[in-house]
């Protein structure tokens, strides 16, 4: 009999499964890749402290605390569809049905396309496929190699595949159109770079994000924008220049890229061609939500969340009875919120199942963690991550707190 | 000059943007009434790839939608699964 079906083997999932089986609940994990880990298995970087995060210790670490508290993690394993039956979650896989009254969802998040001409040459790839194969896999994505698209997610990546050897020519914007939004318009992305500021990875943004508040001084900061770009550590990020086409007969030869405006118009006679073997295509994460949808969970849209987010509180739980969400379904953020949404996870469900003790207290501190480590982040995807958070939270609050507190004087009662 | 026209947005359907874009504008319609009539998103991927990008022309094509107004409809199966794993957990 199985209490808990985590379904993610990513730093939520695992956090998740660990705080569940510590509070003695029979704990299944399962994840459609060949290892656990999930996203932390890509990350490599120096914290501001000089430590390095190494996303596989992590994981290792993780995985390892899980199985000594008899944590069940079975990968390669593909759900493909999430329902309750008499009382209990059936959740229906690639390799049979498990069933239990909890179920924690914890798949993370994709990669928003950006299609360009060119996009289907052998040689593109996202930017995330990219970290797998050069940290996960060990491939050489190959050995010239261009960026389209200017955001934390493709600069943290550039940083690792800088530190495998990996020779990234040059960071470019996508071509302004309704497939890029913001992405194509240097305006927003300085805008969206500097807010980000103090965890720009490079002093010049830094510097940036405290002088360039204000609209004029920022549209006069694209106008000075150095032509050859600002060095990322050695690769020039280049916000004035948009790729147009991607070109390559069997594979990728080069990119087609036009020197744009400030808000992304592309200035007739501009183009030239910059040579690479491989490009990586950046467009930003969004929640995968597909389980909690097919589930029945209700969504919200929240853009500084990333996209459409399940209905959910603080501690976790969505409006489905026994359905709990944690990590980047939520809302992206860093594997280290995720890893804390994942204990706070585990212990709601624990205090769910009726575990007594001090299973209040527990849950508290988890939550307050996490509002410590979203505080502390190295990494913010959006820098209104706050005011997502709130419109979520006082969502729930709003639609759900009062039945919550009916059922919870039931209980008692 | 550049070819965004012929760009294929469902890679296993063939569906460029030029098909749906024209369709959208044509129709003024759903996701869901798009991806019936072009077959985007109905391959073998169940839209993994082209979902969002269908959402975006759903967007660009018809006045005053926002993403917020566009449903989040998901059909099992969400991951390409054979009939027989299916039939199997039928009985």
């Amino acid at each position: 009999m199985t209490d808990v079906i985590v379904i993610g083997a990513g730093p939520a999932g695992l956090a998740g499964a660990i705080a569940c089986a510590q509070s003695g609940l029979k704990t299944v994990v399962i994840d459609e890749f060949i290892k656990p880990g999930g996203r932390l298995l890509g990350q490599l970087h120096e914290k501001p402290s000089g430590e390095w995060w190494n996303g596989i210790k992590e994981s290792d670490r993780l995985t390892k605390e899980a199985q000594d508290l008899s944590v069940n993690i079975r990968c390669g394993v593909s759900v493909y569809n999430l329902e309750k039956e008499a009382n209990k979650w059936s959740v229906h896989t690639n390799k049979g049905t498990l069933s239990a009254s909890f179920v924690l969802i914890a798949t993370g998040a994709a990669e928003y396309p950006i299609p360009l001409p060119g996009w289907t040459l052998p040689g593109v790839m996202s930017i995330g496929a990219a970290q797998v194969m050069t940290n996960v896999h060990r491939v050489q994505v190959g050995k010239k190699g261009i960026i389209i698209g200017a955001n934390i997610l493709a600069f943290a990546i550039l940083n690792e595949l800088q530190l495998a050897g990996i020779h990234v020519e040059r960071i470019v914007l996508p071509e302004k159109g309704p497939l890029s939004g913001k992405a194509g318009v240097p305006n927003e992305v300085l805008k969206s770079l500097t807010d980000a500021s103090k965890l720009a990875p490079s002093s010049f943004l830094r510097l940036g994000g405290r002088l360039m508040k204000s609209d004029g001084l920022r549209k006069m900061a694209i106008k000075f924008f150095p032509k050859n770009g600002v060095k990322m550590n050695g690769t020039p990020l280049l916000l004035r220049k948009a790729a147009v086409e991607i070109i390559g007969d069997q594979q990728v030869e080069g990119v087609r890229v036009a020197d744009i405006d400030a808000e992304g118009k592309i200035i007739l006679g501009s183009e030239k061609i910059y040579e690479a073997d491989f490009v990586c295509i950046a467009g930003g994460l969004y929640p995968l939500a597909e389980l909690a949808a097919v589930a029945g969970c209700p969504f919200q849209y929240i853009p500084e969340l990333g996209g459409h987010v399940p209905h959910h509180s603080e501690i976790m739980e969505t409006p489905l009875d026994g359905l709990f969400v944690a990590g980047n379904i939520t809302g992206i953020e860093s594997g280290k919120v995720a890893m804390a949404q994942g204990t706070t996870a585990g212990y709601s469900i624990a205090k769910r199942a009726g575990k007594g003790g001090i299973i209040d207290d527990l849950l508290q501190q988890a939550v307050q963690n996490v509002r410590t480590v979203r505080e502390q982040a190295a990494i913010q995807f959006h820098p209104e991550i706050n005011d997502g958070r709130k419109k979520i939270y006082e969502q729930w609050e709003e639609l759900y707190t009062k039945k919550q507190n009916e059922y919870d004087d039931v209980k008692i009662g | 000059m550049n070819n965004i026209e012929s760009v294929i947005i469902c890679r296993c359907e063939e569906v460029t943007y030029g098909q749906l874009l024209s369709t959208a504008e044509k129709h003024q319609c759903t996701a869901r009434e798009l991806k019936l009539r072009t077959r985007a998103g109905m391959g073998f991927c169940g839209g993994r790839t082209c979902r969002v990008t269908v959402d975006r022309i759903v967007e660009s094509a018809i006045p005053n939608i926002s993403q917020a107004e566009i449903p989040l409809k998901y059909q099992p199966p969400i991951r390409p699964v054979s009939f027989g794993t299916v039939g199997d957990n039928i009985e």
